[in-house]
């Protein structure tokens, strides 16, 4: 029996320093990726206009581009928008 | 023949059947995670119903010596086919890996990205899984038994399922409706837990004022690249180091991964959210509620692991809270205990229920994507400790 608990209390010390050590590489890696990808591939800002000339919301315009990008799987590209 | 006979000789599958219709009822008229907790009181009767060959027999029944056991036709024809089930998709350890990859086309890592400070509080939450394995050692369990009791405390499902075939799958009925029950009754043990060591002031902290207050150093200028790339470079550091967490965590990452990729592989993100998920679902509930006879159910260890697990499930979420009063102790930028509260798995129903409290406190204090960060880097959590567990002892 005091086998079974000095491995139970290995297991809480080696189980606890294990999860924290992997969280911990889990946020170092993803703040490393982070500064990798701000340096070399940054997505340029895309600044949507308030209200198009043809009076197209903001919110319809995101869904049209979102629409789009789904039908031709991201290769599609908006140029224009006219309203019929 | 009927089965009247049996019935007067084991009336014991009466309690059983009474226990599965009461299952059916939570799950089909409370509502309690209905999808497993359905499938598997159904396979709880069906279990223990005399003479229909439907309930799951042990692994020493289709042992032939020499460390030799039957086919799956031999299993088939001679215990049926939820043994046939039992054996091909639970035992080999199958199912959950599966599930986990449907879990991670639906988990949306972005929150615990724009956070990621916010993950310890869900390594803090996985103490109540190695505190209930020390108590329940020392109540009697095999350390087997007793890692699969903790367990329940990650919140975790399919990790506890998939932890207790590979330990103890003796245990697996109790275990699967323990785990599931207390995921439903999260809504209930989160505010319990909350009201015994939160203070009033500390739930109003407001995490965006905080946010206001100290902004993050880095903000994201390609979020759809560093959700790629995480998956990836994750699963080959957690490997490494936790091989055993490899086939959760693997397939949890791949699912993340084609979620990410986007419309290209549209297909497979379906396949894993839709059909295959649901198909694993059925066969894992319907199995897993076949493993519960009431020779198996019926033992003074169930109700062992009815305490045992809600305990794991209140120490993990105090464990959590106390590790974020501990940090508001050092740092300048407070935290809500709320999140630490969050730190288990049970995703994304643990965050709702961090952020109504939030709100009730402060109408206008949301902290759901905060709640998420830690919530989901919960899910990693527990499966690194599922795979500490079984590194020991499997």
């Amino acid at each position: 029996m005091s086998g079974e608990y000095a491995l139970a209390f290995k297991l809480l010390g080696v189980g606890m320093i294990t999860v924290f050590l992997i969280l911990f590489l889990v946020v170092v890696f993803g703040n490393v990726i982070i500064r990798l990808v701000n340096k070399y591939f940054p997505e340029a800002e895309k600044v949507l206009p308030s209200n198009t000339g043809e009076g197209i919301s903001r919110k319809k315009l995101a869904a049209i581009t979102a629409a789009v990008n789904i039908a031709t799987k991201g290769k599609g590209k908006i140029t224009n928008i006219e309203k019929l | 023949m009927t089965a009247f006979q049996a019935i007067f000789e084991h009336p014991a599958v009466l309690l059983m059947l009474l226990i599965g219709s009461v299952l059916l009822y939570l799950g089909i008229r409370k509502k309690y995670e209905p999808l497993l907790l359905i499938p598997i009181a159904f396979g709880i009767i069906l279990a223990n119903l005399p003479g229909g060959q439907m309930g799951v027999v042990p692994g020493e029944s289709i042992e032939l010596g020499h460390e030799h056991y039957m086919n799956l036709f031999e299993i088939a024809h001679k215990f049926g086919i939820m043994n046939f089930l039992y054996y091909a998709l639970i035992k080999t350890g199958l199912l959950p890996p599966l599930i986990f990859m449907g879990v991670g086309a639906l988990t949306d890592f972005g929150p615990m990205l724009r956070n990621l400070r916010l993950a310890f509080f869900g390594a803090a939450a996985q103490i109540g899984i190695f505190t209930v394995f020390l108590a329940a050692i020392s109540l009697g369990f095999t350390p087997r038994e007793a890692g699969s009791l903790g367990i329940i405390g990650g919140a975790d499902g399919p990790t506890a399922i998939y932890t207790t075939i590979k330990l103890a799958p003796h245990l697996l009925g109790p275990i699967a409706i323990a785990a599931y029950s207390y995921m439903s009754l999260v809504p209930v043990i989160i505010p319990m837990v909350v009201r015994g060591l939160v203070s009033k002031n500390e739930l109003k902290i407001n995490m965006k004022e905080q946010d206001k207050l100290f902004p993050p150093k880095h903000k994201i200028k390609n979020l759809k690249l560093v959700k790629i790339l995480f998956p990836i470079s994750m699963i080959i550091v957690i490997a490494i180091l936790v091989p055993t967490a490899t086939p959760l965590l693997g397939m949890l990452f791949f699912g993340n991964l084609v979620k990410e990729i986007g419309s290209t592989v549209g297909r497979l993100t379906d396949a894993a959210t839709t059909t295959i998920m649901n198909s694993a679902t059925i066969f894992l509930g319907l199995t897993v509620g076949a493993t519960m006879t009431a020779k198996v159910f019926l033992e003074p260890k169930t109700l062992g692991i009815i305490v045992g697990g809600f305990l794991a499930f209140a120490i993990s979420i105090a464990g959590g809270i106390v590790a974020v009063k501990l940090y508001n102790v050092f740092s300048k930028k407070k935290i809500n205990p709320l999140v630490g509260a969050t730190g288990l798995s049970a995703v994304p129903m643990a965050s709702r229920v961090a952020n109504e409290i939030a709100l009730k406190h402060d109408s206008g204090n949301h902290i759901l994507q905060y709640c998420m960060a830690s919530n989901i880097s919960g899910v990693i959590g527990s499966a690194v400790a599922a795979g500490v567990l079984m590194t020991f002892l499997a």
